[in-house]
């Protein structure tokens, strides 16, 4: 059921975490959503690596209407190259006043399944087309 | 990101986190603000341009983009909008996902209809939902009178609303869950007005004789239940699993016990099949305990994952009272 129109309600959704509660719970929202909701995704990449990462990408993005995302994997880690982010796009054709932080769910949300699963998550660019990366976490140093 | 295509999930989910974070007006106010307000300020753009006829247009669009298996009729002469939602495709992907997060998902229609429909002067006239995946509701236009409206696809026909408990509304208002024991619509004041009486708790058929019994209020699962050498008492609350064979055996006794001092019927509802139907075995409809559970911190439901028996649930149950065993 990939109805575009919910992407309506995941900005509203956003203001009015931001707006009634403030920014640093929009923030835990995003974290807990990578955290517990997509639990079960996480697992599947633990378990299969970049490429079972990319793969639940590809199919992520394939059940989204007017998605164009390139998912590749690339030294260890994956890289989704969004040219038309479906969100964005349906919300601008639809008129929809788009939350400024919209783009930075990503960054949480996807963050914290990266952390998960043992990637760091970086992003460029936003607001319609970005490049994400699901990068090798570094080795954790060993003290003295 | 986000997407479209599990949106029911995490909205289910986003319904928790709101409520454990900031309590249960703070859910209210998100379905009144958020998905009434904003999110769905379409529909109020329709009602105020056509009344009930935009409203029926943007649901029959809704209802295609959904893949709802519903009816909507529209009988402007009577003044009524009315739906008949065989399976609602919302509920339907967290049954499909084994999902539960939130206590009750299916109160977020009308936690964002009627406020949006208030706005617009539009009354919701009735509505039930069975938590199951189907449910009908009325609308009608404040301003003008309205007539009853039959419909041959009343949904309260069809074999499947025998399932689940019941939920009602009654112009724009939430009606009484079980008001013989309770004034409220929550399951969870349900439950507490039940055993406010009760000191203590004892459970049937775990480690408890029914020697055990006096002065207690009995808890017990409807397989104990069922046979009375196990359960010799008569349980002031009784917990049914998803048994069809155990049902047989609960109806005869609850059915032959004088009702003042019949057991209230509990289940948990878990998202699993067979989704139970209580009301063809002569039963009512009993009530939900998972969201007192979930309510308390006591119960996180796992996707997939293993899921407790009706003895552990009853324990949780217990707990989530505040009542020692």
């Amino acid at each position: 059921m990939s109805a575009p129109d919910f992407y309506f309600a995941v900005n509203a959704i956003f203001r009015h975490i931001h707006d009634c509660y403030g920014r640093e719970s929009l923030i835990a929202y995003w974290r807990g959503l990578g955290e517990e909701y997509y639990r079960r995704r996480v697992e599947r990449w633990k378990a299969g690596g970049p490429q079972a990462l990319a793969a639940d990408w590809r199919e992520y993005f394939a059940a989204e209407p007017q998605a164009e995302v390139e998912v590749a994997v690339a030294d260890g880690g994956v890289e989704l190259d969004v040219k038309v982010c479906p969100a964005i796009k349906h919300l601008r054709d639809q008129g929809r006043e788009i939350v400024p932080y919209f783009c930075e769910h990503c960054d949480h949300v996807g963050g914290a399944m990266a952390e998960a699963a043992g990637y760091r998550f970086q992003r460029q660019g936003g607001s319609g087309s970005c490049r994400q990366q699901f990068l090798p976490s570094p080795p954790i140093k060993e003290s003295d | 990101m986000l997407g479209c295509q599990d949106f029911c999930g995490y909205y289910d989910w986003t319904f928790h986190f709101v409520r454990r974070s900031w309590g249960q007006e703070a859910v209210r106010r998100l379905w009144a603000e958020a998905i009434g307000g904003e999110s769905q300020r379409h529909y109020a753009q329709s009602a105020a341009e056509a009344g009930l006829r935009g409203l029926y247009q943007q649901w029959t669009k809704t209802g295609v983009e959904e893949s709802c298996d519903w009816t909507f009729t529209l009988d402007e002469a009577k003044n009524v909008l009315r739906f008949d939602m065989r399976e609602c495709p919302s509920k339907g992907f967290l049954l499909a996902h084994d999902l539960n997060a939130d206590e009750d998902y299916c109160d977020h229609c009308m936690g964002w209809t009627v406020p949006l429909l208030a706005g617009v002067g539009v009354e919701v006239i009735g509505h039930e939902h069975n938590h199951c995946g189907q449910c009908w509701g009325t609308m009608r236009s404040k301003d003008r009178p309205t007539e009853p409206l039959e419909v041959e696809g009343d949904i309260r026909r069809d074999p499947r609303w025998q399932r689940g408990f019941l939920h009602r509304w009654e112009n724009d208002q939430p009606q009484l869950l079980l008001p013989s024991v309770s004034p409220s619509y929550d399951a969870c004041d349900v439950l507490a007005a039940w055993f406010a009486t009760a000191e203590r708790l004892v459970i049937l058929g775990r480690d408890s004789a029914a020697s055990e019994a006096a002065g207690r209020a009995v808890l017990t699962t409807g397989r104990v239940y069922a046979d009375r050498s196990q359960c010799p008492v008569e349980p002031s609350a009784v917990l049914l699993d998803n048994d069809e064979a155990e049902l047989v055996g609960v109806a005869a006794r609850f059915l032959a016990t004088p009702p003042a001092r019949r057991p209230l019927l509990l289940h948990h509802f878990l998202p699993r099949p067979p989704l139970m139907d209580f009301v063809s075995a002569g039963l009512p409809r009993p009530v939900p305990i998972l969201p007192l559970l979930i309510r308390h911190g006591l119960y996180r439901h796992q996707p997939g994952g293993p899921k407790p028996d009706v003895t552990e649930l009853l324990m949780l149950l217990a707990a989530a009272l505040n009542k020692s065993l």
